[in-house]
């Protein structure tokens, strides 16, 4: 019964997409029906087969039209799901469920909706494809099915400035990686004779060659562009800051993971190339660099969104740094951020989608004082600012906390001092996050309320639910990391160290063992979490103290209460004080913040706003200029 | 039996009530040392506990444009915060809690009480306060890479003598120094030290270093509107990091003895803390202006980074 699961849960979205253009154009009731059901589906099949996968085991695989490969050459189409599937799925079910709840309300000023949700539904059953199949072909018609959805999601909102420059740069830079993989899977194909992603792995422990090698090297740009890294990434921050917010979920919550799956499986289990140091060393430089400007650019930002995007990057060049580092601490540490990434950035597009609902701009340099009118939208946003900071006990706390760990055990292991570098500049760049995000708080969410936003309404119940489920899973995520590290990360994580079974459940028993060399036993990898952390520990100390401070608190203060003015009280008392300033001209501007470290940093500043020149020809120019760069480095290293 | 140790450890000896006495003797010895500096008579010991109570009494205004919750909450936050650091913090060769002290965690636990001022500051909705937070969220860069490059360095030299690799864990960082001498008597660990203590007054806020407050610029910036109970808890909490961060140093650098008595250790943690504190804060205060907001992050990020990554490279060599 199990293995037909994912095949299911994917045609329930492709076959719901047809559905809503059929019978949703009209009626609003009938198109919010099919999406949701269509949404909620996948989700309870993906937690149906956590409990055989991740905790039994199993490897589930199934063959479209019950094509089983004939003497040892797989033929027909393969859904295969083994851990690491179905936590990226997990992760992708999560977010089309959160995502099309909350664009029900969200969407609802907009026209044309059956198209919005033709295409969400396009996109969601492609990622969702894409993860689960273990057809190399396969995968990449899932990416050509979501680019395509990803662009045209873009551009919805075409009539407002943004949406069409941005879809236009998605669709050129988005085709270049498409194409890049087409050329990669058929140079494999030439070369090996099978689309079969478990045999392609077995086959290619044979020894390479260059053709093979090329074809590494397409299909590693094709990836590293879905993902978004550096220089590719300016794309993304567009896309993101156009498209509605509930997309902008979808496209930074599980596109961007799909790049990072692709390069996990390429990497890990098809070329297992992970191994050597110099592709170690190459994917670890990439993610470093893809954090730090990351983060910088984001210092710079204006908008919300656009901000949120940068972050987004960010975020995925540690999951990147992560995974290149090659150990078993390296690689919970990354999968535990990308399902952390998932969880707060998701919520703080919500957020962004929220202040934009109700206010109507997402500009830092008009909004501010929303905290007393949208109290809900600014603590869940303050939840999710402190995760993405990795401030304790939420969970990005512990996924970076893996990562420093991992990255500076690994320069201890190898004597790199690099590597020991790429652990300050993660703590630095966690900093300068928390930097950024202070800024919107205070100019969003703090500062003086401008008059404009008298009557703004705190967010529809029906958008404020999923941002509450992501805050509660972010904070849930956080103080139990055994629990999701035993049931969710380990076995991924496992999954990835040991191929064997992989490609051993889809090809018949046996099969791996002809290829690989050294049969490969699952390395036992019941690392406890190397070190200290203990949240629970200190939750209950924090508890504790708390409480003890709050009674103390209480005891010394009698019946006087604190004090708060009535409406009619003018006599200054109350009001903030701006030393004899008219206080419409003392508003510090969101962009005006952090002048001491612009100042100090404006050449690099001047540099990198110089360098996102917003022209899709660089953008193009830079994606090809990846290519050459990993073409060059493969050829140097790797034959 | 265990659970009443567990409290007596939180709410007395590590806890609240040592670190509240010994942070605010911490301030009061500041402030009769630099007054005897300035050649002023200054005020007695004793004044800041004379402050705090006063503090509690008085009646706490909230600003009509502020943020209710988020300004009352955000002391109580960055003081609880600081108190669970204080617990963690080896005294001598006591550790109230074995096990779970960890360098990194105690790193983010140490940005919380600057996030909780920023926050408390934001939330107020005044413009000193939106200058405030800001160059508080400058000074957070600005000390926090020479911040983790001491401590990498730490974990790596304790690291290599007990595993062969790192190690995060504070307690191994004393048990090495019971071992091998203390860390300050190793010599490539000097300038580590040295930029530790330059980072002290930086992470308290103390002056030349206290650009976030800077009365005489914008109105105490981040505190512009805080006043009774809230601003008391701020000032109790600016005390007690005083005290934690002499005593992270002091764990970090001159523990691994002990004489036996925990009163006896107690006592001499704490006459090293009173030390580092005239020689980190006390001196800087008396002997510096205020310093500028981009002088700030240029200090840091050149001259005490940069002896603390000589440190790490002689480290990393092997010395």
């Amino acid at each position: 019964m199990i293995q037909h699961f994912p095949v299911l849960a994917i045609m329930t979205l492709f076959l719901a997409s047809f559905l809503v253009v059929l019978f949703g154009s009209r009626n609003k009731i009938v198109r919010g029906t099919i999406t949701m059901v269509a949404a909620t589906v996948p989700l309870v099949l993906m937690i149906c087969l956590i409990k055989p996968v991740m905790i039994d085991g199993q490897v589930i695989s199934y063959w479209l039209g019950n094509w089983e490969p004939v003497n040892g050459w797989a033929i027909g189409i393969g859904l295969e799901v083994d851990a690491l599937s179905l936590f990226f799925a997990l992760i992708v079910t999560l977010t089309i469920f959160l995502s099309a709840f909350y664009s029900l309300k969200y969407m609802s000023r907009d026209d044309t909706l059956e198209k919005y949700y033709v295409l969400f539904l396009m996109l969601s059953g492609a990622v969702l494809g894409l993860v689960l199949t273990g057809d190399l072909f396969n995968l990449f018609i899932m990416i050509e099915i979501l680019t395509f959805a990803a662009v045209a999601l873009t551009a919805f909102r075409n009539n407002e400035d943004g949406p069409l420059e941005a879809a236009f740069k998605y669709l050129v830079v988005g085709s270049i990686g498409s194409s890049l993989t087409l050329t990669g899977v058929i140079l494999l194909y030439s070369q090996l004779h099978t689309l079969n992603m478990a045999q392609i792995s077995a086959m290619l422990q044979n020894g390479q060659n260059s053709t093979t090698v090329f074809a590494f090297v397409l299909l590693l740009t094709g990836f590293s562009i879905k993902a978004f890294i550096v220089p590719v990434h300016p794309v993304a921050a567009d896309a993101y800051t156009a498209a509605p917010t509930s997309a902008s979920m979808a496209l930074a919550g599980m596109v961007n993971k799909t790049g990072v799956y692709g390069i996990i499986r390429l990497l890990y289990i098809i070329f297992m190339t992970m191994g050597l140091s110099s592709v170690q060393n190459l994917i670890v430089t990439i993610g470093t660099v893809t954090m730090f400007l990351g983060v910088t650019m984001a210092l710079n930002q204006h908008d919300f969104k656009r901000l949120l995007a940068f972050h987004s990057i960010s975020q995925i060049g540690y999951v990147i740094t992560a995974i290149g580092l090659g150990t078993a601490l390296g690689l919970s540490g990354g999968l535990y951020h990308a399902m952390n990434h998932t969880l707060f950035k998701g919520m703080l597009f919500l957020c962004a989608g929220a202040v934009l609902y109700s206010a109507g701009t997402t500009n830092l340099d008009r909004l501010g004082g929303l905290a007393k009118k949208m109290p809900q939208t600014c603590i869940i946003f303050l939840i999710g600012a402190f995760s993405i900071s990795g401030i304790p006990p939420f969970n990005g706390f512990v996924s970076k906390w893996l990562i420093y760990q991992a990255t500076y055990e690994r320069a201890s292991q190898t004597g790199n001092f690099g590597f020991a570098l790429v652990t300050v500049i993660a703590v630095v760049v966690s900093v300068m996050t928390l930097a950024s995000f202070i800024k919107v708080t205070q100019s969003v969410f703090f500062g003086e309320l401008p008059a404009e936003f008298n009557n703004v309404k705190e967010a529809p119940v029906s958008m404020r639910i999923p941002m509450w489920i992501m805050a509660i899973l972010c904070i849930v995520t956080g103080v139990l990391p055994s629990q999701v590290y035993q049931y969710l990360i380990r076995p991924a994580v496992n999954a990835v160290l040991s191929p064997v079974k992989y490609i051993n459940v889809m090809m018949g028993n046996g099969y791996a063992e002809q290829f690989l060399s050294k049969a490969q036993a699952a390395p036992d990898k019941s690392v406890a979490l190397a070190g200290y952390w203990q949240p629970e520990s200190w939750l209950l100390l924090f508890i504790i103290v708390l409480a003890a401070f709050t009674v103390a608190a209480l005891l010394g203060k009698k019946d006087r209460g604190v004090q708060s003015s009535s409406a009619e009280v003018t006599d200054g008392k109350y009001a903030t004080f701006y030393s004899g300033e008219k206080n419409e001209f003392s508003r510090v501007g969101g962009s005006d913040l952090f002048w001491g470290l612009k100042y100090n940093l404006r050449h690099y500043f001047g540099f990198i706003g110089n360098i996102h020149s917003g022209v899709v020809n660089d953008y193009a120019l830079w994606a090809v200029m990846i290519f050459a760069v990993y073409t060059v480095f493969a050829f140097i290293f790797l034959l | 039996m265990q659970i009443l140790w567990f409290l007596f450890y939180i709410l007395i000896f590590p806890g609240f009530l040592f670190t509240m006495f010994a942070g605010l003797l911490l301030a009061g010895i500041d402030r009769k040392v630099l007054a005897k500096m300035q050649r002023r008579i200054g005020p007695p010991i004793t004044q800041p506990f004379y402050d705090f109570v006063k503090l509690m009494g008085k009646e706490t205004i909230v600003p009509d444009a502020a943020s209710r919750t988020a300004f009352l909450t955000a002391p109580v936050i960055g003081l609880v915060s600081l108190i669970v650091t204080a617990v963690v913090i080896p005294i001598g060769n006591f550790l109230a809690f074995r096990g779970i002290a960890d360098v990194i965690v105690i790193i983010y636990l140490l940005t919380i009480p600057a996030v909780a001022i920023i926050i408390g500051g934001a939330s107020s909705g005044s413009p000193f306060s939106g200058i405030g937070i800001s160059r508080e969220m400058v000074a957070i860069v600005s000390y926090e890479l020479p911040l983790i490059l001491v401590l990498l360095t730490v974990c790596k030299k304790a690291g290599i003598m007990l595993t062969g690799g790192m190690t995060f864990s504070l307690s191994d960082i004393v048990v090495y120094q019971f071992y091998n001498g203390t860390m300050i008597s190793h010599w490539a660990m000097i300038p580590a030290a040295i930029a530790f203590l330059m980072i002290i007054p930086g992470e308290v806020g103390t002056q030349p270093f206290d650009i976030a407050e800077a009365e005489t610029e914008i109105c105490e910036g981040t505190m512009a509107e805080y006043s009774g109970a809230p601003l008391a808890v701020f000032e109790l909490s600016h005390a007690v990091k005083m005290f934690v961060m002499t005593a992270l140093f002091t764990a970090l650098f001159l523990s691994g003895w002990t004489t036996g008595s925990i009163i006896l250790d107690t006592i001499i943690v704490l006459a090293i803390c009173i030390l580092v504190t005239i020689i980190s804060m006390t001196l800087p205060h008396a002997s510096a202006a205020r310093l500028k907001v981009e002088w700030l992050f240029r200090y840091y990020w050149r001259i005490v980074s940069g002896l603390a990554l000589v440190s790490l490279i002689l480290v990393w060599c092997g010395l």
